[in-house]
């Protein structure tokens, strides 16, 4: 049996939680699992649980394409006893967004981080938007509150994370302000944008949206060097999928959203 | 410094804590004692408007903790707030003015070990010490008020263990002492294991710290009670504590109507029809 890849899509902003009817980025993250109907946990821990998220994921995520469930560590008397177990089983794991300084406070409470290293070493996707991507990486740039701050994440990935870069934003000034402070070199994506990467290396952009872009972000002396990344639309039939594996080629491109 | 300045300077601001075992902000009579006495507290140190803040952080800020909340200040004489973490990115706020500022800050239920993560995320633990120290008062119930001692007996986990608090109190607290009997069962091992002794609350009851000392035991709803908890070569003392009971004022509509009723008589008394 061959071992699976070790798989993160971060979304820059985007999926069921930002583009209400347009499911390309959701159905490309379920698309890369495998299964026929694959097993998809949804953790909205950096919402504090929040029921009507809960809800739009199952909605997204209905049982007729996949067999979702979710953790609320808010409630945990009501979800699977065996949080390693079950996670563990899953072919995707989905992490929605919100506050990152809480989500990792709450993981690390639970023991939720060690578990989700384990799992992605064991070839469970990881993905997720906004807090829920910036959390993959070691260094990352939080807007949530007030000025972007810098924090430390999981580190699966040994690359700094911004998400939500958008032209002109705030978040894009102080990403590079880091950078430029001795932050890691690493990676940015613009909403609509999703980072795929497989073991430690990105493998390639995919985005719901046919402008959306990720970049590489790196230090050269006290310059930072911004490098746009060829972005895979994923709701352009034709354009052919740019050096994807094997499992991402399987992926059929869903039409755009109307 | 002393809250919003409304007091004069004190050497040393008295302390106040309240714990609860367990109440919801429902119009039920003993919510609505609950909520009388919280607005008695805050209103000692800030006067005819005290300014109140829930943190729902236990709940993951639930809308429907939050709105509670609410409902039960919204109308009364006081400035209410929320201060919801994980809803910062809609509603920035400086964390740390505006919890310095509060006559009362409350804790809502929820999970302990959630509660305890995200404010360690957020750095809120030391600006809690620091309003405890300038005298605002600190309440909360369940989660909310195991938070404050050293060790309480949670479920965030999904059944009854020990987990650890902030220890502004020393000592233990079990909370909903008697609909829980599985989370009683748990405090007295923990106790009789070598958890720092310390207290059982029913739902409706609580316990009051003013300064140095023993806490005034209360209640909100007649038969609720309070008891010491404490090991004693190797075997656990469940002692009830004597209560007072705090009586549920009247609902808001028969307030209100009294309030006209006062002042109709006032009236008719200055006119000269009454004796």
């Amino acid at each position: 049996m061959e071992t699976a890849p070790r798989q993160i899509v971060a979304f820059g902003g985007g999926g069921f939680s930002m583009e209400s009817g347009n499911p390309l980025l959701d159905d490309y993250v379920l698309g890369l699992a495998k299964a026929e109907r694959p097993r998809v946990c949804f953790l909205p821990s950096a919402s504090g649980d929040a029921d009507h998220y809960i809800v739009r994921f199952y909605r997204a995520f209905s049982a007729h394409r996949c067999e979702p469930s979710h953790i609320s560590l808010f409630r945990r008397e009501q979800g699977p006893s065996d949080l390693r177990r079950h996670l563990l089983s899953q072919d995707l794991i989905y992490v929605g967004g919100g506050s990152v300084v809480s989500l990792l406070g709450v993981w690390r409470a639970h023991g939720i981080d060690s578990i989700l290293r384990e799992a992605w070493e064991s070839g469970v996707i990881l993905c997720g938007l906004s807090a829920g991507s910036l959390c993959w990486f070691a260094e990352a740039v939080t807007g949530f509150h007030g000025e972007a701050k810098r924090l430390r994440g999981m580190g699966l990935l040994p690359f700094s994370n911004c998400v939500h870069y958008e032209r002109g934003g705030e978040r894009r000034d102080a990403y590079h302000r880091f950078l430029r402070e001795g932050m890691c070199g690493g990676y940015a994506a613009e909403d609509g944008a999703a980072l795929h990467f497989v073991g430690e290396e990105l493998n390639r952009v995919v985005a719901s949206r046919p402008q959306a872009r990720g970049y590489r972000l790196d230090v050269a002396g006290r310059r930072v060097v911004e490098m746009q990344i060829a972005t895979t639309y994923l709701g352009d039939r034709e354009a052919p999928p740019a050096a994807p594996l094997p499992e991402a080629l399987s992926t059929a491109p869903a039409p755009a959203a109307g | 410094m002393s809250g919003n300045g409304r007091l004069p300077e004190a050497a040393t601001p008295v302390r106040r804590i309240l714990a609860l075992g367990g109440h919801e902000f429902s119009s039920r009579p003993p919510d609505r004692a609950v909520c009388e006495l919280l607005l008695r507290l805050a209103g000692e140190r800030g006067g005819a408007r005290p300014r109140i803040c829930i943190l729902p952080t236990a709940s993951g800020d639930t809308s429907e903790q939050i709105s509670s909340f609410y409902a039960a200040f919204g109308e009364r004489p006081c400035e209410p707030s929320d201060v919801s973490l994980f809803r910062l990115g809609r509603r920035p706020l400086a964390l740390r003015d505006h919890l310095l500022s509060q006559d009362l800050i409350y804790v809502g239920g929820g999970s302990l070990l959630n509660l305890l993560a995200v404010w360690e995320a957020h750095d809120i633990a030391s600006i809690l010490s620091l309003a405890w120290r300038q005298g605002i008062v600190l309440a909360g119930q369940s989660a909310g008020a195991m938070c404050w001692f050293e060790a309480g007996i949670t479920k965030s986990s999904g059944k009854p263990l020990a987990a650890a608090g902030l220890g502004l109190l020393s000592g233990s607290l079990c909370v909903h002492y008697n609909n829980e009997p599985e989370r009683r069962a748990a405090y007295l091992d923990a106790v009789a294991d070598g958890m720092p002794s310390g207290y059982g609350l029913d739902d409706y009851a609580g316990l009051l710290w003013e300064g140095e000392g023993n806490p005034s035991s209360l209640t909100a709803r007649r038969g609720a009670r309070a008891y010491r908890v404490s090991s004693r070569e190797g075997e656990v003392l469940e002692s009830p504590l004597p209560v007072r009971f705090l009586p549920a004022p009247a609902p808001a509509a028969l307030r209100e109507d009294i309030a006209e009723f006062r002042r109709i008589t006032g009236m008719r008394k200055r006119a000269g029809w009454l004796g």
